[in-house]
C-alpha cells in the first residue's frame, strides 16, 4: 500500500510537470482554433488590453462606467464630456459580477469616481464568467485576485489559460505587443469607449423558448460585495440596463422580477422600458447599439443625471 | 454524483483510504463501509429513491431465504413469483406505465374510442433496470437451485448495491460477485495500478470522445431536417462513437474502481466495433446484459435447440426484450428488431460462432476480408443506432429518408459543426487516435491494459500523462450524464 501511495504521488508530480510543458507547447505551436480549452486571447476582446493600461494611468473621474460589452459599446465618454462629466469606461466583453468586482478592486482607487454607473445585463448574472475571465487573464495583470477568480469559476479553460498566462508573464512573452486602435469596424476611443462603424441590425423573427432568470450563486455574492464596496467608499451608484432589441429583451419570461431585484439595490434605470428605440435603425446586432442608438441612450441618461443633480 | 465529477474525485479517495487503512483486514467492517458508501453514492442522485433500492434488496433477500428454507415446490414457486412480480412491477410502473398507457390509448383511438389514461408524473429512479436485474438473477438462481441463499444481509446488500455498478452495471451474478464480497480482501498493488489505468482510459473515452461527439450528434439529430444526407451520416457516426465511448467508458471506470477495492466485476465490452459479424458484435457489446438475457430468457425459452421457427421466435423475443429494456419507446423496440434481423442469417446458417477469437489475433493489421467484414458490421450497427438515437419512429424515418436522398452526395454543411466549441478536424484526429489505441489493445481486457508495458517507465508514464493532458485540453466543459443512467 505504501508503495502504491508513493508511486501515485510521484506520478502526479511527473504528470503535473509534463502537463505544464505540453500546455506551453500547445499554446506556442498550435493555432488557437485547435486548442479547445486553452484560450489566451491577447488583444482579442473589445480592446481590453489598451483599456486596462489606460486605466492604470488615468486621472480621477466624475463617472466610472462598468459592465459588459453593453457598457464599453454603450457609454460614450465623449458624450459624457459634452455634458460636463469626466469619465472612464471599464466595461469588457461578457463581464460578469465576479470580474466587475475584480476590476473595481484594482482600479477604483486610481480612478476615484464620484459616481459609478454599473450596467447590469441579466445574462451576465446567469453566466459562468469563463469568457470574461479569459479576457482578463490575457489582457490585464495576473495577480492573487485573478487566481481567486479562477478558483471561484473553477473551469478547466480558465485554469489552462491562467497557467499559460503565468508562463507568458514570467518570460515576458507579451512585452512587444501593441494593440491597434482600430480593429475591424471597432475604434478605441481614449477613456475606454469603443465606437463601431455605423451598420444596422436586420431583425430576425424567432420564436425561442423564454428563459427564466436564474443567477449563479457566486455571481450574486460578487454583486453583493460590489454594492458593499461602493457604499464603503461613499460612491454614488446607479444601476442601468442598457437597451437591447425587443426580441432580445423578451427572451426572459420574468423581466419584472429582474427589475424589482435591481431596484431593491439602489437607483436603477431600465432603458428598455424608458426608450422607444428602433430594432433596426438604432442597433447593429441583436443586443448592441450602433452610434445612433448610443447618442439617444446617452442623451437620455445624462439628462436624467443633470435633472437629478 | 457522476464518475467524471469533482464530487466523485473526492468521494473515491476518501472511501479508498477508509477501506484500506481504517477497516483494514476486517471483512465485516469493509463490507459495512462499502454498503454505507454505496447508499451515500446513490442518495446523491436522489435520496427519495433510496427506499426503493433498500426495499428491493430486502424483498430479494427474504424471498431468497424463504425459497432456500422450503422444500415444497409450490411454496418455492410462490416466493419466486412474489419476488419477480414485485420487482418487475416496480420497473413497469416507473419505466413503462406511461408508454403502455399512451400506446393503448393510441390503439383505441384508431378504433374511434377516445380514452384519457392517467399519466404518471414520475422520475425514473436511476439504476432501477440494473439493480432489478441483479436481484432477479439472484432469485432465479436460487429457485433453479444453482446457488444457496445468502444469509448475511450486509454481504447480500453489497452484492446488489456496490457503488461502481449500482447505476449502470455491469449486471452482476451472485455466482461471480457474492463469493468475492464474502472473501477476505487484501491490497494487491498490481490490481490497484491496473484499476487506475482502466479508470484513466474510461475517463478519456467519456470526457474526450463521447462528450465531444455528443455535441455534434445532438446538433445534427436535433436539427436533422435542416441538413443534407451527408451531414446526417456524419451525425450517425458521431453518435456511434458517442454511445460506445460513453457506455464502455462508464464500464471501464466501474471495473477500475472495483479493482481498487480488490473486486473484479464482469467484463461489459470487448471492442465491439472490431466485430466481423453481428453475432460477434453481440458477444462483445454490453456483455453482462446479453449474457443475462441468454441465461434467463433465451435458454429457458428453448434457445436454439428447437426447429427453425422456434429459433427465429426466440431470437426475436430476446432482441425485442433487450430493446425494450433500454427504454419505453418504439425506437428501442425497432432497434432490437433490426438487430434480430441482422442476427438471423448467421444463426440459421449456423455461422454465428465463426468468429470467437479476436480479429487479426497476433497481427498488426487485418486481412482484406476481415476489414470488409468489420466495415460491413460497423455500417449495419451505425444504421441501427439511428433508431436508438431518434426521438421517435417518424424522426428515424425522416432521418433515413434524407440519407437515402440525393443530398447524400452534397458537401456536409459547415453549420452542423460550427455551433460547438470543438474543431471538427481535431475531433477527427482524436477519434483516429482512440481507434488506433483500441486496435492495438484489442486482445487485452481493455485497450491500454498492457499498452507500453515493455516501454521504459518514464515513457509509459509520459503516455498516461499525455492522456490526462488530452482530457484537460479537449474535454467538453458543458459536461453530460452517462447515457445508460437513463436506462
Amino acid at each position: 500500500m505504501g508503495k502504491f501511495i508513493k508511486q501515485l504521488l510521484v506520478f502526479s508530480i511527473f504528470a503535473a510537470v509534463l502537463y505544464f510543458v505540453l500546455l506551453i507547447v500547445w499554446g506556442e505551436c498550435i493555432p488557437a482554433a485547435y486548442t479547445k480549452n486553452l484560450n489566451y486571447s491577447l488583444g482579442a476582446y473589445g480592446h481590453m488590453y489598451t483599456r486596462t493600461r489606460e486605466a492604470a494611468k488615468h486621472d480621477k473621474v466624475d463617472i466610472l462606467f462598468i459592465g459588459s460589452s453593453h457598457a464599453y459599446r454603450g457609454f460614450d465618454t465623449r458624450i459624457a464630456a459634452a455634458y460636463g462629466y469626466t469619465s472612464f469606461n471599464l466595461g469588457s466583453s461578457a463581464q460578469s459580477p465576479i470580474q466587475t468586482k475584480l476590476l473595481l478592486d484594482e482600479y477604483i482607487d486610481q480612478l476615484d469616481p464620484k459616481l459609478l454607473i454599473y450596467e447590469v445585463y441579466p445574462y451576465t448574472f446567469t453566466n459562468d464568467g469563463v469568457e470574461s475571465s479569459l479576457d482578463i487573464i490575457a489582457n490585464d495583470k495576473i495577480d492573487r485576485a485573478v487566481l481567486q477568480m479562477a478558483f471561484k469559476i473553477n473551469n478547466i479553460k480558465t485554469y489552462n489559460s491562467l497557467v499559460y498566462g503565468c508562463y507568458r508573464a514570467m518570460f515576458k512573452r507579451d512585452k512587444n505587443f501593441t494593440e491597434n486602435k482600430v480593429i475591424g469596424l471597432d475604434t478605441y476611443i481614449p477613456g475606454g469607449f469603443v465606437e463601431r462603424e455605423i451598420t444596422y441590425n436586420s431583425p430576425v423573427i424567432t420564436q425561442e423558448k423564454k428563459i427564466n432568470w436564474k443567477p449563479i450563486h457566486y455571481q450574486l455574492d460578487a454583486f453583493a460585495k460590489i454594492i458593499e464596496l461602493v457604499k464603503k467608499k461613499g460612491i454614488k451608484l446607479i444601476l442601468v440596463q442598457a437597451p437591447v432589441t425587443q426580441a432580445e429583451f423578451d427572451k426572459y419570461s420574468d423581466n419584472n422580477k429582474i427589475d424589482s431585484f435591481f431596484s431593491e439595490k439602489g437607483t436603477y434605470y431600465n432603458f428598455n422600458k424608458i426608450l422607444q428605440l428602433s430594432d433596426s435603425a438604432d442597433f447593429y446586432n441583436e443586443d448592441h447599439l450602433n452610434q445612433n442608438g448610443v447618442k439617444i441612450f446617452n442623451d437620455s441618461l445624462f439628462m436624467r443625471l443633470l435633472k437629478n443633480k | 454524483m457522476f464518475f467524471n465529477s469533482i464530487d466523485f474525485a473526492i468521494f473515491l479517495p476518501v472511501v479508498f483510504v477508509l477501506y484500506w487503512f481504517v477497516t483494514k483486514n476486517n471483512l465485516k467492517l469493509q463490507n459495512i463501509l462499502l454498503l454505507v458508501a454505496s447508499y451515500f453514492f446513490y442518495a446523491c442522485w436522489d435520496y427519495r429513491f433510496l427506499f426503493l433500492l433498500i426495499f428491493s434488496t430486502l424483498l430479494d433477500y427474504f424471498t431468497g431465504l424463504k425459497m432456500g428454507a422450503s422444500e415444497k415446490p409450490r411454496s418455492r414457486k410462490c416466493w419466486f413469483w412474489l419476488s419477480v412480480i414485485i420487482n418487475l412491477g416496480f420497473l413497469g410502473i416507473f419505466k413503462y406505465y406511461n408508454f403502455f398507457a399512451a400506446s393503448f390509448a393510441e390503439a383505441l383511438s384508431l378504433l374511434g374510442i377516445k380514452t384519457n389514461f392517467w399519466v404518471l408524473q414520475v422520475i425514473l429512479p436511476v439504476g432501477i433496470s440494473f439493480y432489478t436485474f441483479h436481484g432477479l438473477s439472484y432469485v432465479i438462481d436460487i429457485y433453479k437451485k444453482r446457488i444457496i441463499p445468502e444469509r448475511n444481509f450486509i454481504e447480500y446488500s453489497v452484492f446488489v448495491s456496490f457503488f461502481p455498478l449500482l447505476v449502470a452495471g455491469p449486471i452482476e451474478r451472485a455466482t461471480h460477485l457474492l463469493p468475492q464480497v464474502k472473501q477476505k480482501r487484501f491490497f494487491d498493488y498490481a490490481k490497484a495500478v491496473d484499476g487506475l489505468r482502466q479508470i484513466l482510459w474510461g475517463l478519456f473515452k467519456k470526457i474526450v470522445i463521447a462528450d465531444n461527439c455528443a455535441e455534434y450528434a445532438n446538433n445534427i439529430f436535433n436539427n436533422s431536417s435542416a441538413y443534407s444526407g451527408s451531414t446526417l451520416v456524419l451525425g450517425a457516426l458521431f453518435f456511434t462513437f458517442q454511445i460506445y465511448c460513453d457506455f464502455s467508458g462508464y464500464s471501464d471506470i466501474a471495473l477500475g474502481t472495483a479493482r481498487l477495492f480488490g473486486i473484479d466485476l464482469l467484463r461489459n465490452f470487448a471492442f465491439p466495433y472490431f466485430s466481423r459479424d453481428i453475432a460477434e458484435f453481440w458477444r462483445r457489446w454490453h456483455i453482462s446484459l446479453s449474457t443475462w438475457f441468454r441465461d434467463y430468457l433465451y435458454i429457458p425459452l428453448g434457445g436454439s435447440k428447437g426447429g427453425t421457427w422456434m429459433k427465429i421466435r426466440n431470437t426475436f423475443i430476446i432482441f425485442l426484450v433487450s430493446g425494450f429494456w433500454h427504454g419505453a419507446n418504439w425506437t428501442f423496440i425497432v432497434w432490437g428488431a433490426l438487430n434480430a434481423l441482422y442476427f438471423l442469417p448467421s444463426m440459421l446458417l449456423n455461422t454465428n460462432r465463426n468468429n470467437l477469437g479476436s480479429v487479426a489475433a497476433g497481427k498488426l493489421l487485418p486481412s482484406l476480408k476481415e476489414l470488409f467484414n468489420m466495415g460491413l458490421t460497423f455500417t449495419l450497427t451505425v444504421f441501427a443506432w439511428i433508431f436508438f438515437r431518434a426521438e421517435n419512429l417518424q424522426h428515424a424515418g425522416a432521418y433515413i429518408a434524407k440519407i437515402c436522398s440525393r443530398s447524400l452526395f452534397h458537401m456536409p454543411e459547415k453549420a452542423a459543426f460550427a455551433s460547438t466549441q470543438n474543431n471538427v478536424g481535431i475531433m477527427a484526429l482524436l477519434i483516429i487516435f482512440f481507434i488506433g489505441v483500441e486496435w492495438l489493445g484489442r486482445e487485452q481486457k481493455y485497450a491500454i491494459a498492457t499498452f507500453g508495458a515493455k516501454w521504459p517507465k518514464l515513457l509509459r508514464w509520459s503516455f498516461y500523462s499525455f492522456l490526462v493532458f488530452l482530457m484537460c485540453m479537449y474535454m467538453s466543459t458543458s459536461g453530460s450524464a452517462f447515457i445508460y443512467f437513463q436506462f
